[in-house]
């Protein structure tokens, strides 16, 4: 029997009543609820399921602006106290982990056996593994390492009735079935809440090095001849990230669009990789090369811009949101110059990068709520003109629903929408948090 | 197509209906002519089709299952009928939708790193189309001589170097695909990743043709690693191998292959059309291949070598030439049809289980061998705990067919237990069915199912494959109750 | 009918072989080893060229193999629609290259083809081409020979009637232009007007027999004289046994394997005394090598084949295994080398023919892409099947490299078909026999080194 009564369902000390204001980001819950292990998971959603109870889904909240157009629901489902690593074997390069553990706990677990989740997502410390699938997040070093969809082989999901549902496995290569990983990984939790994954592992490199090419006279043409040269070459850079000049001035000092190159493999083959960028560089390009210690140091600095979910301002002038581009390869480059004179035009300030190898930008902007929403209307226009697609990641809510998160239904919403009645037909999760509504 | 069509005006008033849409030489409709089509790569299990219509476009495609939905005939698409599972063998009556005709390359995009085929476009064709620019497409499955890149994209098909490059869905940016209500949508428009929406290339991407028809396909292309380095590793002991496999990973190295053989099999593959000269009394040999900054590889390669002596290799040999290390995958990748040589018929398994396992999984499975008094021979991806149980058997002894099968799923359920799965590339189609009993519970094969209603509802498009039989496991309950 | 048949099969029975098997109810059954070693992989699919063409199941190898089976598993019948695919198939034998299992395509077809014209005798044009042309001419040396001398006289005068007359327009139907404006001038044959025996040049290194072919010996007898050439000059006696016969290869591909025997036992006996048989057609090679095939539901006769198929060896091969020797003097010239069906599917040729030429100081040989897929022509099949044939020798022509002045292979069908389709396609090309290069390369340095006596 489930209770009527969410406190017969759970102890009381798992349920929060929130009090004053609802948060700018939206996205909340009537009541929160703090689950400690999948059998909470359980209870709560065949509650919420049998009652017809929305439920939002929250763990370390880096993800609370992207989406959601409801500001609250009945339940705000926590995970960020369910974590910790279930499995990890080290012969298989697998670990199996709970949706609430956090990327930087998970990492230093890892490097104690020299292995790594290879996705260099942003704000590791508080980006739950959970989160960062649901909203398939990624960094630049998807180059070379693949995005979400590549890493995780197998999960368990906890569907909107309750129930828990095994997808894939543990094995690294797995045919049986429909590969249903795929379905749950950047679907904003409207399909089930992620309790367990399991996700292949990579060896931590042998030796890291980064090249920083600096374009003073930033001139795309060159960055763009540039990137070609070297992904023609038989280099295999990890990262060919593009940063904007106002990203660089921040983790730099240096104010010019930069090509952030990654190598990571044997010490003798990153130096010769490191040589062939000096030699082939434009003669105006300066560059920087830095190792070690030094180079993941820099990527972690990297990885705190932007916003994260806690770090809005109250000052409406510095109204913050961040966008996800998706254009072909080396369109990355027009995009991030597209960020860069719209920003001028629209009086908001930006900071952009994107991957000149795999396609996918971010654009992180500051000002005033209206100018960002013109800014985003423009910014999506020019991307689409070229076939790409943008993708509002961070935004109060207040904001939302004028920035059109998502953009424009596919052809085949039909589809989309028939998967999510599927698995939830109350439309219990995530309630208008995904594409078209859903 | 060719020499003088002296033939009958078809009866079935469908094939008249197709040969409108598609043109009258491009429908197959006589029984000797479909008798061919009565199985894939896996031949256990047999279906007259109604007929082949070959097709030349997504508009074709659109209107022939439109038709056929309004006929509630049942249809398959196919492509070279490679597959090892019998994703593309009739139950009988359906119509087969061949797609090899559309065999076209239509663009490609090296700056961007992709191509686009149509479905029908053959494998290893791709990597010869942009080779001598020093670009490849990375999955290759071991037909990939004949195999279709559409098949590869409904089976997710593996190979020897996905170990570090991935398997199909990893390469896979943009499809087109041929809905079952007939209606053509393109996903992933432009190969531009991330696109807003549920993964639906994941998803279409080993649906064994169960949730629409794939008419056009954007891959991703790699660039040729700078450097490559190919090693054989004999040695005495079974153990001894499968140990290095694991030490290997462990020690923090990804080869681009790392591929195993047992005795039987190589037994096999040396009375096949590309022996390398093994010794015969070798226990198993390691194929190992590493790839990458040419300055690196000989560190990485020196750290394997290492790890073979640790683990009491007998021999370690590296190619010595682009021709020698052709002829060992060659003598690899030919290595299920060798066992033609040795054995009338063999049945292939495609069990996965972490590597950890690997040396319990393969003492159990000689156990299986011992128990059906078959042989059975070992040739796997190692690397990746892919296991590739051949069970040798003569179909002409009576009962051996049976014994055979009995075996095969024996090793599943061995791998199953380990913590593994029943397949790792060659899909589940007819052949497996029933084991998806071994790692899925009924609700679990229900989600999978709601998935499939929501694009294929009446179950028109390949249908009976995949999952397990529902009524089947009713009838065990009882049989048991009782 | 019936009667007949009942005959052959009780005649079998004695021989303590099945009646039947399945459907298959004629004499010299299929060999069910042949497509019990087929596992349905698929490899063979894209090595065959009917296959690329159509991507019909049926008309791939495994496919053919899988019908074959079909009928002996009696879920089908020998009649029209299981004939035509087995017909349509080439015999250039590239699926049995491409088979990791080494399962004999070819001479399954072989059979089956057997079977097949013993259920449905020929009729119509077709009929009469298999009479006048395979019973008519093939077997009777001396009507070759004539046909060799119409044909030149024919190329001379142009006096068609003549042409009519031997049944020539009527096996030439759609084909007979093209074929006309290439058919080479027709030297004499060589069997006959050579002795029996030609000896070796200076050293002598031992004695070889040399099958001289019938479209050989009439359309290239300038290419038996240079392989005579050749060989004396490296220190063989070359005996041309008066006996020989076509070597039956074109009535085993139709499926008239009655003739095919019959033809075979003569070049048995004809050959018996030697230890060496070379030819210089790969396609005659191959069926000389494969007559314990041919034989194999003969129990008296399968030794005396496999004794015989042995010692039969293609002239290239002999030659680069034997150290031919190495021409001293430069033949300055770009060529490609064509590989022949025959000789690189069926015999497994491929290197030493490259090796020879490559030899010859100054020969710069530029391969041919897919060099081993058939230029169409497959024994009689250019004729059979013109539309198949013409396409196949389109891809051919294109894949000819730029630049090059000759293109080089080892059987005369090839280069009927090629120098058809150099002509056709306005190309320049030579169309020569690997052994005349080095014919030419011998020549030019017996002349120099004359021209050195002399002066």
């Amino acid at each position: 029997m489930i209770s009527s009564d969410l406190e017969g369902v759970l102890p009381k000390e798992q349920i929060i009543h929130p009090e004053g204001e609802p948060h700018v980001l939206g996205n909340g819950g009537a009541q929160i609820i703090e689950v400690l292990s999948e059998e909470d998971i359980s209870k709560v959603l065949a509650y919420a399921n049998k009652y017809e109870k929305t439920v939002n889904i929250i763990a370390g909240g880096t993800k609370r602006g992207y989406g959601g157009t409801l500001e609250q629901a009945d339940i705000l489902l926590s995970l960020e106290k369910y974590k910790g690593i279930v499995e990890h074997s080290v012969g298989d390069l697998t670990l199996t982990v709970k949706a609430g553990t956090t990327l930087q706990e998970i990492s230093e677990e890892l490097a104690k056996s020299g292995q790594r989740i290879a996705l260099d997502a942003p704000w590791p410390e508080r980006a739950t593994i959970g989160g960062i699938l649901s909203a398939n997040d990624s960094g630049p070093k998807r180059l070379l390492h693949g995005s979400g969809r590549d890493l995780v082989i197998g999960a368990r999901i906890v569907y909107a009735d309750g129930r828990v549902i095994r997808t894939g496995g543990k094995t690294v290569k797995n045919v049986a079935g429909y590969d249903m990983n795929k379905l749950f990984i950047g679907a904003m939790g409207t399909l089930g809440v992620i309790s367990e994954i399991t996700i292949k592992l990579r060896p931590l490199p042998k030796y890291e090095g980064l090249a920083l090419l600096h374009f003073p006279n930033g001139d795309g043409e060159n960055i763009r001849d540039f990137a070609v040269q070297i992904l023609d070459s038989m280099m295999e850079p990890v990262t060919l990230e593009v940063l904007s000049p106002a990203m660089s001035e921040e983790l730099m000092g240096k104010n010019a669009y930069t090509l952030a190159i990654a190598f990571e493999d044997q010490e003798k083959a990153v130096i010769y990789q490191e040589n062939w960028v000096k030699e082939n560089k434009p003669a105006a390009a300066e560059l920087t090369v830095l190792h070690e210690d030094e180079a993941r140091g820099w990527w972690m600095r990297f990885r705190h811009i932007g916003p994260n979910g806690h770090n809005d301002d109250d000052n409406e002038a510095n109204t913050q949101a961040a966008f996800k581009i998706g254009t072909n390869n080396l369109d990355v480059i027009p995009a991030i110059e597209t960020a860069e004179s719209l920003a001028s035009e629209y009086n908001v300030s930006v900071q952009s990068h994107g991957g000149a190898g795999h396609g996918i930008s971010k654009v992180f902007i500051q000002g005033f709520p209206e100018d960002i929403v013109s800014f985003s209307k423009a910014l999506r226009a020019k991307i689409e003109e070229k076939r790409g697609y943008v993708v509002c990641i961070h935004a109060p809510y207040a904001l939302r629903k004028a920035i059109d998160v998502w953009g424009e239904k596919p052809a085949y919403f039909p589809i989309l929408e028939g998967i999510k009645l599927a698995n939830d037909p109350k439309r219990i999760l995530n309630r208008h948090r995904f594409v078209g509504g859903i | 197509m060719f020499g003088k069509k002296s033939r009958k005006q078809p009866k079935d008033p469908l094939v008249r209906k197709l040969m409108d849409i598609v043109g009258e030489n491009e429908v197959l409709y006589l029984k000797e002519d479909l008798v061919a089509y009565e199985c894939d790569g896996f031949t256990m299990s047999k279906g007259m089709p109604r007929a082949v219509a070959f097709v030349h476009n997504a508009e074709e495609v659109s209107q022939i299952v439109k038709l056929l939905n309004r006929e509630k005939v049942p249809y398959i698409a196919r492509g070279a009928g490679t597959g090892l599972s019998g994703g593309a063998t009739p139950l009988g009556g359906e119509v087969i939708i061949s797609m090899v005709r559309m065999k076209r390359l239509l663009h490609v995009d090296l700056e961007n790193r992709k191509a686009v085929v149509e479905p029908g476009f053959v494998n290893l064709k791709l990597t010869q189309s942009i080779s001598d620019r020093g670009y490849y497409y990375a999955p290759d499955p071991s037909s990939q001589y004949a195999c279709t890149i559409g098949g590869n994209v409904a089976e997710n098909a593996g190979g020897a170097h996905c170990l570090k490059y991935g398997v199909t869905t990893n390469h896979i940016l943009g499809l087109e695909v041929v809905l079952p209500n007939g209606e053509i949508v393109e996903i992933g428009e432009e190969g531009i990743p991330d696109r807003p929406g549920y993964d639906l290339i994941g998803l279409l991407t080993g649906s064994e043709g169960t949730l629409g028809i794939i008419t056009k396909i954007t891959c991703k292309v790699l660039k040729n690693p700078q450097g490559k380095k190919t090693v054989l590793a004999y040695f005495d002991e079974i153990n001894d191998a499968s140990q290095a496999v694991s030490d290997i990973i462990s020690a923090g190295i990804i080869p681009a292959a790392l591929e195993m053989m047992d005795q039987t099999a190589i037994h096999g593959v040396e009375s096949g059309a590309h022996p390398v000269g093994h010794p015969r009394d070798i226990a198993a040999f390691l194929l190992i291949e590493v790839d990458g900054i040419e300055a690196g590889i000989d560190d990485q390669m020196n750290e394997i070598v290492e790890v073979c002596k640790k683990n009491h290799v007998r021999e370690v040999k590296v190619a010595q030439s682009e021709a020698e290390r052709e002829l060992w995958w060659a003598n690899r990748k030919t290595g299920f049809s060798a066992m033609g040589a040795i054995s009338p018929d063999y049945l292939v398994q495609d069990g996965v289980i972490p590597r950890t396992r690997l040396p319990e999984v393969l003492t159990k499975i000689g156990e299986i061998s011992k128990k059906y008094n078959l042989r059975i021979a070992n040739i796997f991806h190692a690397g990746d705990g892919n296991l590739h149980p051949l069970v040798l058997y003569d179909a002409r002894v009576p009962g051996e067919a049976e014994r055979a099968a009995k075996a095969g799923s024996e090793c599943l359920k061995v791998c199953a237990d380990a913590g593994g799965s029943i397949t790792g590339e060659h899909g589940v189609g007819i052949e497996k069915k029933e084991e998806m009993r071994f790692i899925f519970t009924d609700e679990e094969i229900e989600a999978q199912t709601n998935i499939r209603a929501v694009f294929n509802p009446e179950d028109l498009l390949n249908p009976g494959k995949l999952f397990p039989e529902p009524g089947r496991c009713v009838e065990v309950k009882r049989a048991k109750a009782q | 009918m019936m009667s007949v048949d009942e005959k052959k099969m009780s005649a079998q029975t004695e021989q303590g072989m099945p009646a039947t098997l399945g459907n298959f109810k004629w004499n010299d059954l299929p060999d069910e080893n042949k497509w019990a070693d087929c596992v349905h992989c698929g490899m063979c699919l894209e090595a065959c060229p009917t296959y690329q063409e159509t991507g019909e199941e049926h008309q791939s190898p495994r496919g053919r193999v899988y019908l074959i089976k079909a009928v002996a598993e009696g879920k089908i019948d020998v009649n029209e629609a299981f004939s035509k695919p087995i017909f349509d198939g080439l015999d250039c034998r590239a699926c049995e290259t491409a088979c990791p299992a080494s399962v004999q395509v070819g001479g399954l077809i072989e059979e089956a083809r057997g079977q097949i014209r013993q259920a449905m005798p020929l009729k119509g044009i077709s009929g009469a081409v298999s009479k006048t042309v395979l019973k008519g001419f093939f077997p009777h040396p001396s009507r070759m020979h004539k046909l060799g001398g119409l044909m030149k006289l024919y190329q001379k005068s142009g006096i068609q009637k003549l042409a009519r007359k031997t049944g020539l327009l009527n096996i030439l139907p759609t084909h007979l232009k093209d074929m006309e404006a290439i058919l080479p001038e027709v030297g004499k044959p060589v069997l006959g007007r050579y002795p029996e025996v030609v000896p070796a040049e200076g050293e002598r290194k031992g004695r070889v027999a040399l099958l001289t072919g019938c479209v050989m010996d009439v359309m290239f007898s300038d290419v038996n004289e240079a392989t005579i050439r050749v060989l004396t000059h490296n220190g063989y006696d070359v005996h041309l046994p008066k006996n020989q016969r076509c070597c039956g290869a074109l009535h085993i591909h139709a499926g008239d394997r009655e003739t095919g025997k019959a033809l075979a036992k003569q070049n048995i006996e004809a050959f018996k005394e030697f230890d060496k048989v070379l030819v210089n057609a790969a396609g005659c090679g191959a069926a000389l090598q494969e007559y314990d095939e041919l034989f194999r539901n003969d129990p008296e006769m399968l030794p005396l084949a496999k004794a015989f198929s042995e010692k039969v060896e293609d002239i290239s091969k002999f030659l680069y295994e034997n150290g031919f020797k190495r021409p001293k003097v430069e033949v300055k010239t770009r060529i490609t080398y064509h590989d022949a069906c025959h000789l690189a599917h069926a015999q497994g040729v491929r290197f030493e023919p490259r090796q020879l030429l490559k030899e010859i100081p100054g020969v710069e040989l530029v391969e041919l892409p897919d060099a081993d897929r058939c230029c169409g022509s497959a024994g009689i099949y250019n004729l059979t099947h013109p539309d198949m044939a013409g396409r196949l020798l389109e891809r051919k022509i294109d894949d000819i490299p730029e630049n090059v002045e000759m293109i080089t292979m080892g059987n005369p069908g090839c280069m009927l078909q090629i120098a058809m389709g150099v002509k056709k396609y306005g190309r320049s090309e030579k169309v020569v026999h690997t052994v005349q290069l080095l014919d030419w390369a011998y020549e030019k340095e017996k002349k120099e080194a004359e021209n050195l006596v002399n002066t």
